[in-house]
């Protein structure tokens, strides 16, 4: 008796060490790196990792978990990006208002999208491929629209001034990019996981031709998941030139891999491993965390790739080897 | 083969099942879908390892069997499901695991020329060098599997429905080929469900239900209809609940639809309370006609009418709209998501019922999801159960339920009770009965002739793209459909006429 009872509570302990086994990493990295470094907890180390390595890779994250949530990928998110960055700050440059500049990045970052759901939907191109094309398209574009990469500047006197102040203040005590990110959050949380628009998308990615057969308009969902996710994309290039003041070609595509492996990090909360938007977020903190913490105890840039590729294979392995040994 | 039992879970697929296969002697295996007979044949093959049970071989007993070692014995298999690689050439199929060669090297030119000599010689037929196997039609696939066979001097030949897809003239040859491979002493397994055939071609007929042999007779002394009684465990009128409904108006009106090389000119109407049965061979053009009615395919002519409007059905989402709802036959690929919960398969085409301003509704969707799992008695743990975890017939009542969610009025059935075992095959036919009881009209595309008799009120069926004969009554038969299946019926016609 007492024998399966301890059976029992190790089969609970294990299953609930599989499903928040991310949860766990994060604390314990948390603890690890509190201890190791001084200034890691201090406020001003906290805000830093939060506007600087989280709100931005967040952002196209969610964007990301659209994306994959329907069974596809977007290799392009960091053309969406660049091509919002560089017409935001254009248009900032040649003595527009901030609402134009903003209007005709995210435009830019929509034109983006539409030309992969184009690709996807009407020329039936695989998005891995199609989204490929269009991330080589892209970078090209950049190199031929700013004579091989010159980086655009803000300087004083443009309304850059003023964004470069928003996303510098706080509103209420918390810092703009963050509120941002919050509306972001909750809008993909209610698109994905409330409204019948995902609905479609998670049954587009569990089984595209279940979709198909019941009647879901699958080309026009599709396009929207691939417009979406550019949009997200180019919030993100607008926070980045407002942050850094200028438009610098190329340097969205950074953002590309962390944001698919906090996706897929995030995949682990979930009982039939699917993208969710509280997954995606604890992923990008993870990868946010070590990424400066690492920095902060001395590694230099090199060990800490190896440091973030060791801890998502850790990650990954405890949970799937728990979740197996608790089946 | 002796005593051979297998559980699945809490499904047996087979108990004390015995088959003994004699060497110069076609043995006819035959029983519905589900009782064992794949399951037996797959033991034999070493892909499914029996709980218990002895097989022996040629007097020896063999001990665990895996698929290369029973290919050692001789014993080879040619399976419904094409098993070839598309592009190899026919050299390189009929020798696939075998290679002709020296060493690490293929000689694929060798390979060619012997592949060529055996078509010749046991099929007389002739293609050019280096054919890829995907422009080979489904029969000459068949052809190539069983020279493939034939080139390792096989001993045992089993075939699983060899003749699904062959035309009568192919049945033909494949039944003098067997006849000759008989004569020269291989033993012959041949698996079908058309009953005709069995009785021209084999020595002995076993028969197997509920995972047991229930008996081996010659078939050329026991009539087909004590055969099928065999067959079937409970008799007919049980298996097949009966109904009185009265029928009604129409409500799906197809005229002179024709759609490319695959059918022209089919008109018909199912009225409500109807279940209208549609068979046909593979390629006929039944399948197709199915797929029209749900914007699968696109109709080249002809109209689609339900409830005396017009349909343009260009996709499924055309069709759904109109009130059609398609229980798929692929129901893993297009009926129910594996992968997404009980709830979430049965709302997915009627979300718009349970949401409002875009944002689903938990509460109106739970309770009509409870309700549909009640009332079809879908066994589920809970609505967020994934329908990975059921099985195929609580799978398939989903799929049924996600379009009474719908309310639909015209239902279009595409195999529906393909791969799932008997006891819920007659649910899924009390399911059609209700369906018709509540006035919707019923169309059911079907190979499973017996079914079609038990359960339809009429029954079409198609012959090389045309409506060959429509049979209803009392009377209606199996032999009538599968002779009008073949072509015999419009023959007959075409002489009187």
């Amino acid at each position: 008796m007492s024998v399966s009872t301890s059976d029992n509570a190790r089969q609970t302990l294990r299953a609930f060490l599989a499903k928040y086994s991310i949860l766990l990493a994060f604390g314990a990295i948390v603890v690890f790196f509190a201890t190791a470094s001084p200034t890691f907890l201090t406020p001003t180390n906290l805000f830093n990792v939060l506007v600087n390595n989280v709100v931005m890779l967040a952002i196209v994250a969610l964007g990301l978990t659209i994306v994959i949530s329907s069974g596809g990928i977007d290799l392009s998110v960091g053309v969406s990006i660049d091509m919002a960055s560089m017409i935001f700050v254009m248009l900032l440059a040649a003595g527009y208002s901030g609402f134009v500049g903003v209007g005709g990045g995210l435009a830019a970052a929509l034109v983006v999208g539409a030309l992969n759901a184009i690709l996807i939907t009407r020329l039936k191109i695989s998005p891995f491929l199609a989204t490929l094309g269009v991330l080589f398209i892209g970078q090209s574009t950049q190199q031929l629209a700013t004579s091989g990469g010159q980086p655009i500047y803000l300087t004083s006197g443009y309304a850059g001034d003023q964004f470069n102040a928003i996303a510098r203040t706080a509103l209420l005590g918390i810092p703009t990019p963050v509120i941002v990110l919050i509306l972001c959050a909750i809008a993909v949380y209610l698109l994905l996981h409330r409204s019948v628009f995902g609905r479609y998308v998670q049954a587009m990615g569990a089984q595209p031709g279940v979709a198909w057969h019941s009647g879901i308009r699958v080309p026009r969902e599709l396009s929207l998941v691939y417009v979406g996710c550019a949009l997200l994309a180019g919030i993100t290039g607008i926070l980045l030139s407002a942050t850094v003041k200028s438009y610098v070609p190329l340097s969205g595509n950074a953002f590309l891999l962390d944001a698919i492996g906090a996706t897929f990090i995030g995949t682990t909360l979930s009982r039939e491993r699917k993208p969710t938007v509280a997954g995606t977020l604890l992923g990008v903190l993870l990868l946010a965390v070590v990424k400066n913490g690492l920095l902060l105890i001395g590694w230099n840039f090199y060990w800490q790739q190896v440091g973030i590729g060791l801890l998502v294979f850790l990650v990954l392995a405890a949970s799937f080897g728990l979740r197996r040994a608790s089946h | 083969m002796t005593g051979i039992s297998k559980q699945f879970g809490v499904v047996r697929a087979l108990e004390d099942a015995n088959l003994e296969i004699t060497r110069g002697s076609i043995l006819g295996l035959v029983g519905q879908n589900g009782a064992g007979k794949s399951t037996i044949i797959k033991v034999l093959a070493g892909i499914v390892k029996p709980d218990s049970g002895t097989i022996v071989i040629n007097g020896q007993t063999v001990g665990t069997l895996t698929p290369a070692s029973v290919e050692k014995l001789g014993v080879h298999f040619i399976h419904q499901d094409r098993l070839l690689v598309p592009t190899a050439t026919v050299g390189e199929a009929v020798f696939l695991g075998h290679e002709l060669g020296a060493g690490p090297f293929v000689n694929r030119r060798a390979m060619e020329r012997r592949a060529a000599d055996l078509l010749k010689r046991f099929f007389d037929m002739e293609l050019p060098a280096g054919t890829l196997v995907k422009d080979l039609t489904t029969a000459q696939q068949k052809v190539v599997q069983i020279t493939r066979a034939l080139a390792q001097k096989a001993s045992v030949l089993v075939l699983d429905e060899p003749t699904a897809a062959l035309v009568k003239r192919e049945v033909d040859s494949l039944f003098a080929v067997l006849r000759r491979l008989r004569d020269d002493g291989i033993a012959v397994v041949f698996i079908s469900h058309y009953m005709q055939e069995i009785e021209q071609l084999c020595d002995r007929v076993t028969v197997m239900r509920n995972g047991t042999d229930v008996g081996t007779v010659d078939p050329r002394d026991t009539s087909i209809d004590k055969i099928i009684s065999m067959m079937i465990a409970r008799d007919v009128g049980e298996m097949f609940p009966k109904r009185s409904v009265s029928i009604g108006t129409p409500v799906l009106e197809v005229s002179k639809l024709r759609l490319g090389g695959s059918f022209k000119d089919i008109s018909f109407d199912v009225r409500s309370g109807e279940i209208v049965g549609l068979t046909g061979l593979l390629g006929s053009g039944a399948k197709e006609i199915v797929q029209c009615l749900f914007g699968l395919e696109k109709a080249d002519g002809g109209s689609i009418m339900v409830e005396g409007r017009q349909l343009s059905l260009s996709s499924p989402v055309h069709a759904v709209r109109d009130g059609i709802a398609m229980l798929p036959e692929d129901r893993r690929a297009h009926g129910v998501a594996l992968g997404l919960t009980v709830r979430e398969n049965i709302s997915l085409a009627s979300l718009d019922r349970y949401s409002r301003g875009g944002f689903v509704s938990r509460d109106t969707e739970n309770q009509a999801v409870d309700g549909l799992i009640k009332e079809l008695s879908i066994k589920t743990p809970t609505r967020d159960a994934l329908v990975r975890e059921l099985s195929g017939g609580n799978q398939q009542k989903v799929a049924i339920a996600k379009w009474l969610s719908c309310q639909s009025r015209v239902y279009v059935l595409d195999e529906p009770t393909v791969a799932v075992d008997v006891g819920a095959k007659v649910e899924i036919y009390n399911l059609l009965n209700r369906l018709a009881g509540e006035g919707a009209a019923v169309l059911m595309l079907s190979s499973d002739l017996l079914e079609l008799v038990g359960i339809c009120d009429r029954v079409l069926v198609v012959y090389r793209g045309e409506l060959a004969g429509t049979f209803s009554g009392p009377d209606m038969n199996s032999d009538m459909l599968l002779a009008a299946s073949s072509g015999a019926r419009s023959i007959a016609a075409g002489v009187a006429a």
